[in-house]
């Protein structure tokens, strides 16, 4: 037991898809969930119930007692969103390095070529990050980039504006400039489940402001994103991510990354980590 | 360990990055267009990424995540999130030593005055690889050592043996100058065959 | 034509890969394979009962098959068809069930037999490795000759997609060689999981 790391929220189903029950992982034990009637259930090994929420689609459990409800995300309520279901792909890498690699916006030219970014246009400009003590989130605002093709629904290259907010050690919610509505935010998510410390399964959820894209195109263009960063994130060595300074070198561009870091060190989050002494 | 068969120089042409390694020593080894063998760390200093899934550039190796450039000596001159940076010299990969001779690339993993070894003239064939370790391998021919194993054999071969998980190694196979290399490649996968049924 | 597709499907991008490469317009439909099991949907059953995905469909022909699919698209382009192009269509059909059935398990966690999945994938490398050395021997880059034509194309996604289902491609480098020769042809796409060759873009 580790209260610092049990007593969290985890992702482990979309709700939709709970068919059978069925079994999975969570740090590195086995759970059981499945449904009856309405309500959807999760049970540890031992067939005690865990205690469950549902919310963005997905079915939320924690092995420990989680001292507060999960997050929320209220601009997600707003009418005229379209909730996108994007189901899950499994990873072999830390869940904390899944959730490092959505915080960052450097990669985009070079993993998600001529989409989210494209040389020459590969200059990260200094945006505000910080931990906000009340909340205990980590958040980063006015982060802008220059995107080809920013969303399903962009017609053609714009600079974006972004806000990552990290709500619990594995989740990280992202408001970006939406493009058919200049001053609404689109919100895309990664919430991702720690099947253990190097195995993760992650739930991409997104809530978007678009009319004209199906429902089939947008979860392909998430799949399509997330799919090029699965084959960065299988080959990051080490595996778990390292929380002290000295074994990887940041840049300005990086200071989300650093704070994430420093946050998760601050609340003694070391599921997935490497810390120096290991 | 001195000098240890990485590839084969015809396999890693100009402008080519691939992944190797010796025993746990994971490597990025790369060809820049001038024609130069490197063989550095495969794990790119910023955030990890293994540098032999990156790109040559110029005469730098990029890695792939971030884009960040190296030059043949190891360190950082180029960051694309930060263009007017000059990046502090402290920002390297490590490097080894590492020659191409006799259309073998070698590298050691420590400095050495040990000569490469001698091929007798004998040119390439291929490289394959084969689900046994290196001493095993070595042990089956009853060689000392691993590094270069001369077999009896009609075509003259000559293999280059290295050393990559407990149960896995790679042969760089060379043979007589005029030997037909269709027929060696097929003399090496039964080779391989023989080498890989598991005794009872 | 339109193209029923799934973006990570490897059978459904040797679809597009092949109409890239020859200038093709295709319309794509995207069918929410995963997690929506659009393919098992009535509509899409209607146009094959298989459930399978790609399909393709020009006017009245509906092609449910990537093979037959590439051989459509190639019906007036000899330059890329050979008389060898049979034996490698049905080798790289056979990948689905070693290479893209290990990649399915470990993306999207479908049932599989992993170690024996990985274990026809090693053999499979094995066999191409070995076709594609004495290729070399010839001075030949493609699995037909010095020309790519539908057989590789077919066989490059689930090939190169190897690493996604816990398979490398560290050991084998004339597959390298040959995949480098495909991802350099004028028109080339990519899918997540092959990087675009990034080598000759922007010099600084
Ligand atoms: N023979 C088909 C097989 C393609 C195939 O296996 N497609 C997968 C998607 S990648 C599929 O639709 N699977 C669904 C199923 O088998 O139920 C082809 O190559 O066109
Ligand atoms: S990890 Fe290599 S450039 Fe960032």
């Amino acid at each position: 037991m580790n209260a610092a790391i049990d007593n969290h929220w985890y992702p482990v189903a979309m709700i939709s898809g709970i068919d059978a029950p069925r079994e999975t992982l969570l740090l590195g034990k086995k759970i059981s969930l499945g449904r009856d009637g309405g309500a959807c259930w999760v049970k540890d090994a031992t067939g005690t119930e865990l205690p469950t929420v549902e919310r963005f689609g997905h079915l939320w459990t924690s092995p420990g007692q989680p001292n507060r409800d999960l997050f929320t995300i209220p601009e997600a309520d707003s009418p005229g969103r379209r909730l996108v279901d994007v189901g899950s792909v499994k990873v072999k890498c830390s869940p904390l390095r899944a959730v490092e690699n959505f915080l960052d916006i450097a990669h985009f030219p070079f993993v998600h070529t001529d989409i989210l970014g494209a040389e020459p246009h590969t200059e990260v400009d200094r945006y505000d990050v910080k931990i906000r003590e009340e909340v205990d989130e980590v958040w980063a605002t006015k982060v802008k980039f220059y995107q080809p093709q920013a969303a399903k629904s962009a017609a053609g290259g714009i600079t974006t504006e972004y806000m990552y907010r990290v709500p619990a050690p594995t989740c990280s919610v992202l408001y970006k400039t939406c493009p058919p509505r200049p001053g609404e935010w689109d919100i895309i998510t990664l919430f991702v489940q720690p099947l253990t410390d190097e195995w993760c399964e992650v739930w991409p959820w997104m809530a978007l402001y678009d009319d004209d894209s199906t429902m089939s195109e947008m979860v392909s263009f998430q799949q399509l994103i997330f799919m090029q960063d699965r084959s960065i994130l299988e080959n990051q060595l080490p595996r778990k991510l390292p929380l002290d300074p000295g074994m990887e070198v940041p840049t300005q561009a990086d200071m989300t990354s650093v704070a994430y870091r420093r946050w998760l060190k601050k609340i003694g989050y070391t599921y997935g980590a490497q810390l120096v002494a290991a | 360990m001195d000098w240890i068969a990485v590839g084969l120089k015809e396999d890693v042409p100009p402008g080519f990055v691939i992944p190797s390694r010796i025993a746990d020593t994971e490597l990025a080894v790369w060809c820049s267009p001038s024609g130069t063998y490197h063989a550095w760390s495969d794990r790119c200093p910023h955030r990890g990424m293994r540098l032999s899934h990156g790109f040559v550039r110029g005469e730098t190796l990029a890695c792939i995540y971030h884009g960040w450039q190296y030059n043949e000596a190891g360190s950082c001159h180029y960051i694309p999130a930060h263009p007017k940076l000059t990046p502090p010299d402290t920002i390297c990969v490590p490097t080894y030593r590492c020659i191409e001779a006799g259309g073998v690339i070698w590298v050691s993993l420590t400095e050495t005055d040990t000569p490469l070894p001698a091929l007798g003239g004998r040119r390439t064939v291929r490289s394959l690889p084969v689900s046994m370790s290196a001493p095993d391998l070595a042990a089956h021919f009853g060689a000392a050592g691993f590094t270069t194993i001369a077999v009896v054999s009609d075509h003259d071969v000559l293999l280059a043996v290295q050393p990559c998980t407990d149960g896995e190694c790679m042969i760089h196979a060379l043979a007589a100058p005029d030997a037909d290399r269709s027929a060696v490649s097929h003399w090496l996968e039964d080779l391989r065959a023989t080498l890989e049924r598991v005794p009872a | 034509m339109i193209l029923y597709d799934y973006v990570l499907s490897a059978s459904c991008y040797k679809v597009r890969l092949m109409a890239a490469l020859l200038g093709t317009p295709l319309t794509l439909r995207a069918v929410n394979f995963h997690p929506g099991r659009e393919h098992k949907s009535p509509e899409m059953l209607a146009l094959n009962p298989k459930g399978t995905l790609p399909i393709l469909t020009d006017g009245d022909t509906v092609l449910t098959d990537s093979a037959d699919i590439l051989r459509h698209l190639t019906a007036d382009h000899p330059e890329w068809r050979s008389t060898d192009d049979d034996r490698w269509l049905a080798f790289a059909s056979a990948l689905n069930a070693s290479l893209g059935l290990a990649r399915l398990h470990d993306v999207i966690g479908y049932d599989a037999d992993i170690d024996k999945a990985r274990a026809a994938g090693v053999a499979a490398l094995r066999t191409l490795e070995a076709h594609l050395t004495e290729q070399r021997f010839d001075g030949l880059i493609f699995l037909t000759g010095s020309k790519p034509t539908i057989a590789d194309i077919a066989c490059f996604p689930n090939i190169a997609l190897a690493p996604d289902g816990g398979v490398s491609l560290d050991p084998y480098p004339s597959v390298r060689l040959w995949m480098r020769a495909i991802r350099s042809l004028p028109g080339f796409i990519e899918m997540p999981g092959i990087h675009r060759l990034h080598e000759l873009a922007h010099p600084v």
